[in-house]
Order: structure tokens, then C-alpha cells, then sequence
């Protein structure tokens, strides 16, 4: 099968408008990045109780969506599905990308962010979680780097060899950052299910990212894609939402059912926003309509629909990200079993945590980095191709 | 530039780069090793007896003496101030109008520190004589150690601290975490730690520290004759702060 990948030409009003807009998201990111340096970490809203906030949430949302996107190239490189390689470049660019917008998140949550560049790397420490993931964060790019070449210059067994690679380090990579919550002291952290729950939800969004992504793309510059492709992708989004709705029961019902961990699951479950977002944002809008639409005969088939879920899918793991940061950080840890702390000059039961105006800033601010690369990447690589068919449709099977 | 002089290029700033990073790594690491091997106190292992039953409710002496000797920041906000050591009231839950006592709470200095453990930059680390310390010359700021402590005693400094009483005694800029360092540099020069003093100035002599190696200091005589208590010592953390009456 002959796949002519073309850049995009890039000289339409509407592309500089794209970039503009990117740029100034970018731009209003780093000035409130600026901001938090000059003034510290408080001005984000993170407090003594609550340390970590949307920036990590967006880190391990971002990472995820990338190694789930690199899922989707290794449909061509790993397992030969030939028709799926027209989506293998942009897939892996856009791995890529996500992966940068997890570090940068990451980098400007730090309190000394001058610092990131040098001690991690010099004072390297086996036993955290936070100093092997930069390791695999780094190695996904590098492997997406080589990844890339190896597309562009039709090396195909390169490219075998380094799908597979890619394939299982995605896994790593995503099991990893679990690890960060899973390995935690926290209640509502500590699960060995967690690092493999992450992989799930990765795949689900990563998914429904490359169907939004590859839909939006060729109907915005009028490229045929042919529907049963993305069909198909559409039954594997609906199987990975199967498996992120095993994992999520199985963990929850461990903690409803074991007495000591009954609390916090309570709390988890039906507490403040976190449980609204648990059960609406999660539960039913990120996982149950999406799966009613994918598994219907009718809806299943139509790509607006599997557009619908995978949109809902996006953002219900994101919602996932936040219940799993957040009220594992607003419960508090249980110092004196069978006491309770009546009075403190710190906050000690259960806190509150909002979002803040400088953290949407910054969260903005990479996604509008990594929007920026990935519109001018199309226009400096030959990421798109002119068509993208079935095998059953081609004239010239390869 | 042809694909050979690229990985030539690559290659030889990837060693150098490397080889920097280690000998760098060597040279700071090393003169550590040397002045903590050759410290008289390497061979101790420093612990805390609190006697709750001493502790006056009204009296926050120790407080005020770590404030004013390590320069503990303080904001008059509760969500952004920083306490090394923190008074509480706990009481039964069983009992909601049951009688209230006061707690003591700081770092435990863990034997098994899982603050030192998450550390991506080992700027957390514990001491030869058990003290576990911040290196805040070194920490970047991650707080993966105030996630993964248990007793909630890692603090971080949110914002800069203008009060600068002991000027002996680094000023906190904002940016890294920092927990209680059982005063270790008084306990290296002999002296016994601020809060410990100012206990004792104040009449309660509810705080002790020693050497727990030692089967004839005061603290070991303690806590092998009295009924001592850790925080939760189901964690496996090994604390060594102890507490009499909790």
C-alpha cells in the first residue's frame, strides 16, 4: 500500500489565528509561572494540607494521553495493521508533545525549578518514584524521537523494533507514574492496582485522543478517512473503558469493603467535588454514556457518535486524574487511631482545596505550548497523509 | 554535517555531560562522607521522650524558642504557616465529651524515613546519628515527602520569611520543604535543643533528648522502666520520638 504523507500548506488566516491564539495561551502561562516564582507556591492555592494541585493533575493526565497515543502508532508498528499506518506519525508526534506538556507541568509545579535541571539527575535516588520516572519520561521522548525518524525515512524494521519498544516503555512509563500515587503512604493513594489502572485509563483517553485528533484533522483539511477505521478504533476505545470501570469497582469495593478503609472510600466516593466528579464526570459521562454509544449497533458505527464519546472520554479521565490527586490529599492521615484532634494551629481533619486562577494559567500555558508545536509541526514535518483507506478500498495492496 | 559527525558530536557531549555530573557527585559527596565519619556523634542515635503529663496546656514555650532559633516562618495564616513543632488536643473518639489533653507533634526522625526514601535528589537524608535533615541547598521544591510522611509533620516554605531572628541560622526563602532538625546544630556542639531548653527554663521538663545507643543515658533508662508510645508504630516507620501519658 502506497501512503503519500504531505505538510500541510499553512497560509490560510485561520492557521495564524490558531498559532496566535496558542502563543498567547503560552505566553499568559509563563507570565503566571513568573508570578509563582517571584511570589511562591502559595499564590496557586496549594497549602501545607494540600501540596500538590492541578498541575500535577494535568502532568499525569498529559502523560497519560501520550503513552496512550503511542498505543495507537504501535497498531501499525507493533501488530502490521498497514492500514493504520497513515495515523502511525501524528500519533507519535503527538506522543511526543504530551509527554513535553507532562514535564513542563511538572517543571513549573517545582518550588525551585532552577534546580530541576541539574540535582535530579546528579543526586539520583533508586528508591523514589520521582527520580525513575524522569528517567522514563526522557527515554519516551528520545524512543519518539528515533520513532519519528525511523517513519519519515520508511526504515521498516526500525520502525518494528522501535514500535515495540515504545510499545512496552509506554506501558512503564504510565505504570510509573501510578507508582508515584500507588507506592504513596496515603490512604486513598495506596493500591498496587493503581500503577495498572493508570495504563487503562492512559489507553482510554490516549484513544479517544487520536479519534478526535485524526477526525478533527482530515474533515478540517479535507482528507478522506475512511469510516470503518475509525469504527474500529471506536470498539477499542469501548474495550478500554472496560477495563478502567474493572479496575475502578475492584479498588473501590476493596475499600468500601475493608472496615478500616470504609471511611475514606465513603469520603472518596460521595465528599464534595471530587464525588461529584467521581460519579458524574467519571463514572457516567466520562464511562457510561461513552460505553452505551460504542456498544450500540447504531451509534457505534456513526463517527459523530464515537466523536461524542470519545470527547466525553477525554474529559472523564481527566476527572479520574483529579479524584485520584486531590481527596488523597484533602483526607487527612490518621495519626492517633481511635482519637480525634480537637483543636490545632494547623488545618488536621479533612481539608478543602479549590482551583486557582494562577494554576489554570499555567495549565493553559502548556497546553497552548504544546498546541503552538503540534499546529506547526504539521506545516514543518510531513506528518498527514493525503488519505487514509482501508485495505479492502486500496487500488494497490502492499 | 553528515549522520557520523551528528552521533560523533552527540556521543562525546552525552560523556562529558556525564562525566561532569559524576565527578561533580564524587567531589560534594565525598567531603560529606568525610566530616560525618569523623564526627564524635556518629556513633550516637538521638531520640525524644515528650511526658505528656508535664505538658502544660497553656504553655508554648518550645514553640516559640524553635520559632525564634531556627527561623521558622510565620505568616498569621494557618494554610501557609510552618511549624516544626505543633501543639494539638486530642481526645477519644469513643468519648466526644471525654477529657482533652495536649500533644506534642514534630518529626518523628524515623528510622525507616519514608521522607528520605521519596527524595528524588537525596536532599532528604538521615543522619548517622539518626537525625533526618533537609538539605535546602539541594531540595527542588517537589514536596513528594510532605505526600509521602505520615504524621504530617513535613512543612513547606510557601512563601519568603522576612523574620530573621537568629542570624546564626540560615534565613528560609521560599521553595523548599523543611521539618524539625532536632536542632542538630546545637546537639553537634553539645548543647541541648532550643525547644528542649526552653521546656526546662519554663518548669514543665517535659522534653527530653539523648542518646538512645547508650544503654545509660536518661532516655534509655526511660523508655526501658515507663510506659512509652510511638505514632503509629503499626507503619513500620520506626519513630523515634516517644511519649509518656498519650
Amino acid at each position: 500500500m502506497e501512503i503519500r504523507f504531505e505538510r500541510i500548506e499553512g497560509s490560510s488566516p485561520q492557521y495564524h489565528l490558531l498559532l496566535l491564539v496558542f502563543a498567547a495561551m503560552a505566553a499568559a502561562g509563563f507570565i503566571a509561572t513568573w508570578w509563582v516564582i517571584e511570589k511562591g507556591i502559595w499564590v496557586t492555592g496549594m497549602t501545607s494540607r494540600v501540596p500538590w494541585g492541578l498541575q500535577i493533575v494535568m502532568a499525569v493526565y498529559y502523560i497519560g494521553l501520550s503513552a496512550g497515543s503511542l498505543v495507537i502508532s504501535g497498531l501499525y508498528g507493533v501488530f502490521g495493521k498497514l492500514e493504520y499506518k497513515p495515523f502511525a506519525r501524528i500519533a507519535v508526534y503527538i506522543a511526543m508533545l504530551f509527554l513535553i506538556a507532562g514535564l513542563l507541568s511538572i517543571l513549573t509545579d517545582q518550588g525551585r525549578m532552577d534546580r530541576v535541571f541539574v540535582e535530579p539527575f546528579v543526586y539520583f535516588n533508586l528508591q523514589s518514584m520521582f527520580s525513575i520516572n524522569p528517567i522514563l519520561y526522557i527515554g519516551h521522548i528520545l524512543i519518539c524521537v528515533v520513532y519519528l525518524w525511523a517513519l519519515f525515512t520508511e526504515r521498516k524494521k526500525l520502525t518494528t523494533v522501535i514500535a515495540t519498544l515504545a510499545f512496552g516503555w509506554a506501558f512503564c512509563v504510565h505504570s510509573g507514574t501510578g507508582a508515584i500515587f500507588g507506592f504513596g503512604a496515603r490512604v486513598l493513594y495506596e493500591s498496587p492496582l493503581l500503577p495498572a489502572s493508570f495504563v487503562a485509563a492512559a489507553m482510554a483517553s490516549g484513544t479517544a485522543l487520536m479519534i478526535l485528533v485524526i477526525v478533527g484533522l482530515f474533515r478540517i483539511t479535507r482528507r478522506p478517512v475512511d469510516d470503518e477505521l475509525i469504527v474500529w478504533l471506536g470498539r477499542f476505545l469501548a474495550v478500554c473503558i472496560l477495563v478502567v470501570v474493572y479496575f475502578l469497582i475492584a479498588e473501590n469495593a476493596y475499600r468500601v469493603y475493608v472496615v478500616e478503609l470504609r471511611q475514606a472510600a465513603l469520603y472518596y466516593l460521595f465528599s464534595g467535588l471530587h464525588g461529584v466528579l467521581f460519579w458524574f464526570g467519571l463514572m457516567i459521562g466520562g464511562l457510561g454514556i461513552p460505553m452505551l454509544i460504542l456498544f450500540n449497533r447504531r451509534t457505534g458505527k456513526s463517527i459523530n457518535w464515537i466523536v461524542t464519546a470519545s470527547v466525553l472520554v477525554v474529559l472523564g479521565v481527566l476527572c479520574e486524574r483529579y479524584v485520584i490527586v486531590l481527596p488523597g490529599l484533602t483526607h487527612p492521615p490518621e495519626l492517633f487511631p481511635g482519637m480525634e484532634i480537637t483543636s490545632s494551629v494547623i488545618e488536621e481533619g479533612v481539608v478543602s482545596y479549590s482551583v486557582s486562577f494562577a494554576e489554570i494559567l499555567q495549565a493553559l500555558g502548556v497546553f497552548g505550548v504544546i498546541g503552538f508545536l503540534f499546529v506547526l509541526g504539521l506545516k514543518t514535518f510531513k506528518l498527514l497523509p493525503t488519505e487514509a483507506r482501508t485495505l479492502d478500498n486500496t487500488a494497490s495492496p502492499d | 554535517m553528515d549522520r557520523r559527525d551528528f552521533l560523533k558530536v552527540a556521543g562525546g557531549t552525552l560523556l562529558t555531560a556525564t562525566s561532569c555530573a559524576y565527578a561533580f557527585r564524587f567531589l560534594t559527596a565525598s567531603s560529606t562522607i568525610w566530616a560525618e565519619s569523623g564526627s564524635p556523634w556518629s556513633q550516637r542515635k538521638w531520640g525524644m521522650v515528650i511526658d505528656l503529663t508535664k505538658c502544660r496546656e497553656d504553655c508554648t514555650a518550645c514553640i516559640s524558642a524553635c520559632r525564634r532559633e531556627n527561623n521558622v516562618a510565620h505568616h498569621g495564616d494557618v494554610r501557609w504557616d510552618v511549624h516544626w513543632i505543633r501543639k494539638v488536643n486530642i481526645r477519644s473518639k469513643a468519648d466526644s465529651q471525654g477529657i482533652e489533653k495536649p500533644m506534642l507533634l514534630l518529626c518523628n526522625h524515623c528510622d525507616k524515613p519514608p521522607c528520605a526514601q521519596v527524595c528524588p535528589v537525596q536532599a532528604t537524608y538521615k543522619r548517622d546519628d539518626g537525625i533526618v535533615i533537609v538539605d535546602h541547598h539541594r531540595c527542588i521544591g517537589c514536596r513528594y515527602c510532605m505526600i509521602a510522611c505520615p504524621y504530617n509533620a513535613r512543612q513547606f516554605n510557601f512563601k519568603d520569611n522576612e523574620d530573621w531572628p537568629n542570624t546564626e541560622q540560615p534565613k528560609r526563602s521560599h521553595g523548599v520543604a523543611e521539618a524539625c532538625t532536632l536542632c542538630a546544630h546545637r546537639l553537634d556542639k553539645g548543647m541541648k535543643p532550643a525547644c528542649v531548653e526552653a521546656c526546662e527554663n519554663a518548669g514543665g521538663g517535659a522534653l527530653l533528648v539523648g542518646d538512645l545507643n547508650d544503654p545509660d543515658s536518661d532516655i534509655s533508662r526511660i523508655i526501658s522502666t515507663r510506659a512509652v508510645k510511638r505514632i503509629r508504630e503499626d507503619l513500620g516507620t520506626e519513630p523515634k520520638v516517644h511519649y509518656i501519658g498519650l
